[in-house]
């Protein structure tokens, strides 16, 4: 049944169906402390349970300019090869199943869109795109500066 | 029945627990011993180890094993008493015998009881030598064995196993009580409780901290116990593959966590290995490359910052890009297109590949089907890197990075930007105010330099090198330095905002992405619960592209370490070898060009002489005749800045020091004297009289031949039969009727006619020759015309000779 429960929520301006497999837990965070240097999708750290995470913005992953962190927000806490990431979420809708089968993807997706996207599925009169999170912490491969 | 059966199944495996340990440890300690024989606390070492084995196997009853130990036991004792001496058979014996061990502790393992065998062979093979040793000579002083030194020492094995998931798990339990007890402290400041609240806090506290002491330690281990089988393992490849390799450790005090020891043991093994098996070169080319023909081969651990470094190092040859190069292409790794677009570095990195192999044929040792893709694969796994440093025809280093992440660290809190890092206690050597008076800060050439009471150091500037501004809140004038050491001789001043305090933080690995940039070490969690990131001291220079050597900073010790290496270097070096008829003999390596390996057909005899063909040149070997056979045989070429000589040997047997002492030969010959080398007489070639024998025999052009004119020549004798012996000893010669330019260096009067010579012109030395053997008169200085050593010798002393 798991296969069968998404989060929908808003992330970079999309709303999006999320594969709750690989999601651990929905939090809010305060202010993160910021990581000099690092790739421009990290957002910064924040402690969760004495584990610290990696902060990032999807925005930037999927291509739009970053948005600044606000004291309250709620992250998407995902875990991808034994470390420990938070997505920023715009919103978070809502956990549901979606017994609709996931389809093909139709149409001519934003580049950034297209490399994290999976499938397609419909729910509540709406089609969303079915993203695994963990395609949204690691950047696409920057091209030659 | 079943209790019973429990209990000994316990002490079974307690025993081969510690017999493993045991034997592994025993294997390098035999070979450290066999390298140096008078090390008497090595030997007792060894002999209290199998003692040990002895011991508890004889309470298990397992005879075979008890029989075993016994027997290198007693060889062990009788070398103790004196009464044996320690050789490589001795030691290859007991190497046996632990070997044995090793297989019957398998068999034990997973049968449960001991197999059925027969250990005669190898208990005889020790037994032997005993007998064939010479007749025990009772040696007083020699301390005879007392069972309390024994006893000792077996107090040091008393120790319990635990199961390695239970100590992590003790460890993450200690890690959480950590992080509690920093988030409660925080709350505690924050609600302000009482004194006597915070006084119990802190007790608490202090256990905590105690507690986790001991886990850490519980966890860590010398790595030591890494490099506890490379000596066996050294020792027996380079005695296969025939090869002479003296194998060095060092750092092994060293601690490292368990975890991390077991994921680096294998790639250690595999480097090692690699290194005697395609980084060595054979005798001869070490030999003909004017290297060492002992090869070296240095482990090296160090912690440097938060990390430990281990080093693997030999004086091979190194590893050429173009022939990595060639082989990637070969084995369809790369196209030539890509290889052309290859940097240096990157050409050194296709050992990396999978599938790549630097051997030209995947040899029965190290080929084993791993390769170094697995090694890096396997470092990489647990954080760490493998760095190359390639001296190409000098030898290679492999440096093995691991991180000491999911450790507790002592860490330095400092303020940059308006923001908290962690700098590793252990890296930082001093703590300085930026404004105070025993630091100068000079601009040089767009770059900072701190000088600290003389002593210089780069400045680095922690907001520059992580891209941020500085903070307009942070004072200029607090603004302090501390003074890094990432590694052993590097240092470098790191500029920052503020020092804040020393906090034992619990270290985690950062995501991958952050580790990328190289300046992070991990993250952490201090008492005030808001993340911190662990600066990487030795990823800072590398990002700000900084040379923090300290070398050529600080003059002295370097003086010395400099004179001590030329001392060496002008110390003579000799080459021993064996030459044909087996005998062992030593030459100045300094004469030797190369060592020739050439097919036995290339030496042939040609006018009265042995000449070797070597490529396209022939060269003059010092042989009565051609060696008979077939085969390869090995020429050592002499090289005396003119000319050539080859010197015919059986094989070359190593590179020794000069001694001091020789005992010159009485008359001048091939042998120049005898030295002791390894307490054997051993006769020393002199190179000075090989070439003067080639010389006389041979012809390089001297500068100027000496002119010879022949007088009186009435018969054509002069012209056909002396002018071309003279022209081969090298003089130019004019004929009578022969306009000569210049006068000539010598004449020859050929007339013989009593003594009188009518062509006889002023300075010019006169030799007269006669036709008869016998002189005419007793002061007859003229010279038998068919005498033509007398007459060469004569011409010699008149002018000086055509050639020495």
């Amino acid at each position: 049944m798991m296969e069968k429960l998404y989060l929908i929520a808003r992330i970079a301006d999309t709303r999006v169906a999320l594969r709750s497999r690989t999601i651990h837990s929905v939090v809010t965070v305060g202010t993160p402390v910021e990581v000099p240097a690092a790739p421009p999708h990290v957002a910064g750290l924040f402690a969760l349970r004495s584990r610290v995470f990696t902060l990032i913005d999807p925005h930037v992953v999927i291509g739009l300019p970053a948005v600044p962190v606000v004291a309250g927000q709620r992250v998407i806490v995902i875990e991808v090869a034994e470390h420990g990431y938070a997505l920023l979420a715009d919103e978070i809708e809502d956990v549901c199943f979606i017994d609709a089968p996931e389809t093909r993807i139709a149409g001519n997706l934003l580049p950034g869109w297209a490399r994290v996207a999976d499938a397609m599925i419909e729910h509540d009169g709406a089609s969303l795109l079915v993203v695994d999170p963990s395609h949204l912490i690691h950047l696409p491969c920057l091209k030659a500066a | 029945m079943g209790r019973t059966d429990t209990a000994m199944d316990d002490l079974l495996n307690d025993f081969l627990a510690e017999t493993a340990e045991i034997l592994s440890d025993a294997g390098g300690a035999i070979v450290a011993w066999e390298a140096d024989p008078a090390d008497r606390a090595q030997l007792d070492a060894i002999f209290r180890l199998v003692h040990t084995i002895k011991g508890s196997s004889g309470f298990l009853a397992l005879p075979r094993v008890t029989a075993l130990a016994h027997a290198a036991e007693d060889a062990l004792d009788q070398v103790r008493r004196g009464h044996r001496a320690a050789d490589a058979a001795l030691v290859s014996g007991v190497l046996a015998v632990i070997d044995r061990l090793n297989a019957l502790c398998a068999a034990l393992g997973q049968d449960g009881a001991e197999p059925v065998g027969d250990d005669g062979d190898v208990i005889g093979a020790l037994a032997q030598q005993a007998a064939g040793a010479p007749a025990p000579v009772e040696v007083t002083g020699v301390r005879l064995r007392r069972e309390e030194d024994i006893g000792a020492d077996l107090n040091g094995w008393r120790s319990i196993r635990v199961p390695l998931p239970l100590l992590d798990s003790v460890m993450t339990g200690v890690t959480d009580i950590v992080l509690a007890r920093n988030e409660f402290a925080r709350m505690l400041r924050e609600s302000g409780a009482d004194s006597a609240t915070i006084a119990a806090f802190e007790r608490l506290s202090d256990s905590i901290a105690g507690m986790r002491q001991s886990v850490s330690q519980m966890r860590m281990q010398r790595i030591d116990k890494l490099f506890a089988p490379l000596p066996r393992i050294v020792r027996d490849l380079a005695q296969e593959l025939g090869k002479k390799v003296a194998f060095q450790t060092s750092g092994g005090e060293v601690e490292l966590d368990r975890e991390m020891m077991e994921n680096i043991r294998d790639p250690l093994i595999h480097i090692v290995r690699n290194a005697i098996d395609h980084g060595i070169e054979t005798l001869d080319d070490r030999v003909a490359a004017g290297k060492d023909i002992t090869a070296t081969i240095s482990v090296a651990a160090r912690q440097s910052g938060n990390q430990i470094e281990i080093e693997v190092r030999d004086d091979g040859r190194g590893l050429s890009p173009d022939a990595l190069v060639a082989k990637a292409i070969a084995s369809r790794l790369l196209t030539a297109a890509d290889a052309r677009a290859l940097s240096p570095r990157e050409k050194l990195e296709l050992i990396f590949r999978p599938g790549f192999s630097t051997a030209a044929k995947v040899t029965a040792l190290s080929g084993r089907g791993v390769g170094m893709d697995i090694v890096k694969a396997n470092v990489e796994k647990i954080g760490g890197i493998v760095e190359l440093r390639n001296d190409e025809g000098r030898g290679l280093s492999i440096l093995l990075r691991v991180p000491m992440t999911l450790t507790i660290i002592s860490g330095l809190m400092v303020r940059a930007a308006g923001q908290y890092f962690a700098i590793p206690r252990g890296a930082v050597r001093e703590i300085l105010l930026e404004s105070g008076d025993t630091v100068r800060v000079d601009r040089v050439g767009g770059s900072e330099l701190a000088t600290v009471r003389g002593e210089q150091f780069p400045l680095l500037r922690l907001e520059t090198i992580l891209g941020c501004e500085r903070d307009s809140d942070d004072d200029a004038d607090d603004r302090a330095l501390v003074i890094v050491r990432p590694g052993q001789g590097q240092s470098y001043a790191l500029s920052v905002a503020a020092i804040h305090d020393h906090e034992e933080l619990v270290i985690k690995p950062a995501a991958p992405m952050i580790m990328a940039t190289g300046l992070y070490a991990g993250t952490t969690l201090p008492d005030n619960g808001r993340p911190v990131l662990l600066l990487d001291v030795q990823g800072l220079l590398a990002v700000a592209g900084i040379d923090a050597s300290e070398a050529g900073r600080s003059k002295d010790g370097l003086a010395d370490a400099e004179a001590d290496a030329l001392a060496t270097r002008n110390a003579t070096q000799l080459l021993l070898f064996r030459d044909l008829n087996a005998r062992v003999r030593g030459i100045r390596l300094s004469v030797i060009e190369r060592v020739e390996d050439v097919p036995a057909s290339a030496l042939f005899e040609s006018a009265g002489r042995v000449q070797a063909q070597i490529g396209e040149a022939i060269f003059p070997v010092h042989a009565a005749q051609p060696p008979a056979g077939e085969g390869n045989i090995k020429l050592l070429r002499l090289h005396d800045g003119r000319s050539v000589l080859c010197y015919p040997i059986a094989e070359v047997i190593d590179i020794v020091r000069l001694p001091d002492a020789i005992q010159p030969s009485p008359t001048p010959g091939l042998i120049a004297g005898v030295a002791l080398i390894g307490g054997e007489p051993v006769e020393l070639i002199d190179p000075f009289w090989l070439m003067e024998q080639q010389a006389v025999r041979s012809a390089p052009l001297p500068s100027r031949e000496p002119l010879c004119h022949l007088a009186d020549d009435h018969d054509g004798w002069g012209a056909n039969f002396l002018a071309p012996i003279l022209r081969g000893a090298g003089y130019r010669v004019t004929l009578a009727g022969e306009a000569a330019d210049e006068t000539p260096d010598l004449l020859l009067c050929l007339s013989d006619d009593g003594g009188v010579c009518d062509h006889a012109a002023g300075e010019v030395p006169v030799i007269r020759l006669r036709s008869s053997i016998e002189a005419t008169a007793p002061d007859d200085q003229s010279v038998y015309r068919y005498d033509r050593e007398a007459l060469l010798a004569a011409m010699r002393r008149r002018v000086g000779g055509a050639r020495p």
